[in-house]
């Protein structure tokens, strides 16, 4: 009993390591962090800015464009935080530090856990950034009260979460740095086919169809109830079920492709 | 561009996938009241901003070849030869209003697939495919002289978030009529929303020499500017290198 905790608790430190090595580098290497803060930032201005108008039209239910766009670019912001891990992955697999971290006596899991956990830590910069911006500069309203931020920070940290996940499986498949492109198309796109920008309501034709079956949709609404309006669990548990889903399968996805590493 | 289909394909992708899910999240928008276009399809009415977006995206490529040149020393092996000096500047040059031109093309082909309608027919089309291609130029002038004098590709490439903040706070994807406060003013001032209307007005009121001439003046401003700028730095490189 006493070496199944020691091993359990072994673990739990190596996952912390992991994470803490992924920290360190964002704060030794600023320039990867800089852009990860900055453009979520810009994503809310710009989106509030220009389709100010647009909540004029059905179904936005808010008479401010920040509103709807703050929980967009929070999204968006975690979204790029999830690439995070991948990127680390990516140098280790590149530099060959990869091979000595599978060498050593850890398993699949923890290691995973511990990039997941940095992207995750990483995450919570931009969202925090990008509601100091909505809030402090652009008038923003918060109607939800303190449970529209935890709901917010969760679906940022679940999002990163996801992607991280995602961002991995792609990893540790092509085994370079480029493959963080060919995620950050599938990413960007499975994130604006969704209501990010526009709800339901306003979108016609094909988007329509694919936008309401998107899981992400789910999710950005959960994370966007508390900008709104009230936090209820009708509008939080769809997106808890997505999230769930995706994490599952995101998992599954991860720890298949890491199989594979050496073929 | 055959050999690295990767440093392409984005600035075709992110443009087409921009004005499909603009198309129909927005696609209600026309209906709002001041919005300039009411008769049109949304899909219209960001056609050509989607067409300058990604011929601007792809103005780095040029950009970021030479200062990979520079980068592994292939720029020192050509000023030992005997080549003209200008016709480094002139090639790259060409090469960003090359592939404009082709990418431009590209986008209206694609576009017009998809039922997008131009009402000034070719003449339009082939003043947009102008219009976007000497912008590529102009603003990959402006590229070329930072790649000259950082001789860094990532330095070029870290440039790419600075073509999407001019792109976004501009009239490319909604009409800066509708647009709120400062955000709206500052989109006013930016002159590739001037540009951006100019081409708007030929691709859906028609094809005009006046509006024509308006938007070729300012792209020649532009082009002026960068490419003094790129010989600046052309004639800094030479006099260090020799």
């Amino acid at each position: 009993m006493t070496s199944l905790s020691s091993y359990w608790s072994n673990q739990w430190l190596i996952t912390a390591a992991i994470t803490k090595r992924g920290l360190l580098r964002m704060r030794r290497l600023p320039s990867l962090l800089i852009p990860s803060i900055i453009m979520p930032i810009f994503f809310v201005i710009a989106f509030s800015g220009s389709f100010s108008s647009v909540v004029q039209l059905d179904g936005y239910d808010t008479n401010k464009a920040v509103n709807w766009m703050a929980a967009w670019a929070i999204l968006q912001g975690s979204a790029f935080s999830g690439l995070g891990g991948g990127g680390l992955t990516a140098t280790d697999l590149e530099n060959g530090f990869f091979d000595r971290l599978r060498a050593a006596p850890i398993t699949p899991a923890s290691l995973i856990a511990g990039l997941v956990g940095y992207s995750i830590t990483r995450a919570t910069l931009p969202t925090t950034a990008v509601l100091i911006v909505s809030f402090g500069v652009l008038d923003a309203d918060m109607p939800g009260g303190i449970l529209g931020f935890v709901i917010a920070y969760f679906t940022a940290i679940a999002i990163a979460a996801v992607m991280s996940l995602f961002v991995l499986g792609i990893v540790f498949k092509m085994k370079t740095l480029k493959s963080l492109a060919v995620a950050q198309v599938v990413m960007f796109s499975m994130m604006f086919l969704s209501v990010g920008q526009a709800p339901l309501e306003a979108i016609e034709g094909w988007l329509y169809h694919v936008a309401k079956y998107n899981p992400i949709t789910h999710v950005i609404r959960m994370g966007r109830q508390g900008f709104l309006g009230d936090v209820t669990w009708a509008g939080t548990q769809p997106g808890l079920i997505s999230i769930a889903l995706l994490m599952a399968g995101a998992g599954i996805w991860a720890r298949g492709c890491y199989r594979k590493v050496d073929i | 561009m055959i050999r690295q289909p990767q440093a392409w394909a984005p600035t075709l992708f992110f443009p087409l996938l921009l004005a499909a899910v603009y198309s129909s999240q927005f696609s209600k928008a026309v209906s709002l009241p001041e919005f300039p276009y009411p008769d049109v399809t949304f899909l219209d009415f960001i056609l050509p901003a989607c067409v300058i977006q990604g011929v601007l995206f792809g103005s780095t490529n040029s950009a970021t070849d030479l200062a990979g040149d520079i980068e592994n020393a292939f720029m020192d092996r050509l000023l030992s030869s005997p080549v003209s000096r200008s016709s480094i500047l002139i090639a790259r040059l060409t090469s960003a209003f090359s592939y404009g031109l082709v990418q431009a093309t590209i986008l209206i082909l694609v576009f017009f697939a998809f039922g997008a309608e131009l009402s000034g027919g070719i003449r339009s089309a082939l003043a947009l495919i102008l219009i976007t291609s000497f912008l590529s130029m102009g603003v990959g002038s402006f590229l070329i002289a930072i790649a000259l004098k950082t001789g860094s590709q990532e330095v070029v490439n870290s440039l790419f978030p600075v073509i999407f903040v001019f792109i976004f706070i501009s009239s490319a994807f909604f009409p800066v009529e509708l647009m709120d406060g400062w955000y709206g003013q500052i989109a006013e001032w930016n002159p590739l929303t001037w540009i951006i209307d100019w081409t708007r007005v030929i691709t859906i009121e028609g094809f005009s020499w006046k509006v024509l001439l308006q938007a070729f003046s300012v792209i020649a401003l532009i082009s002026l500017a960068g490419i003094a700028t790129s010989i600046r730095q052309l004639k800094r490189r030479l006099a260090m290198a020799s």
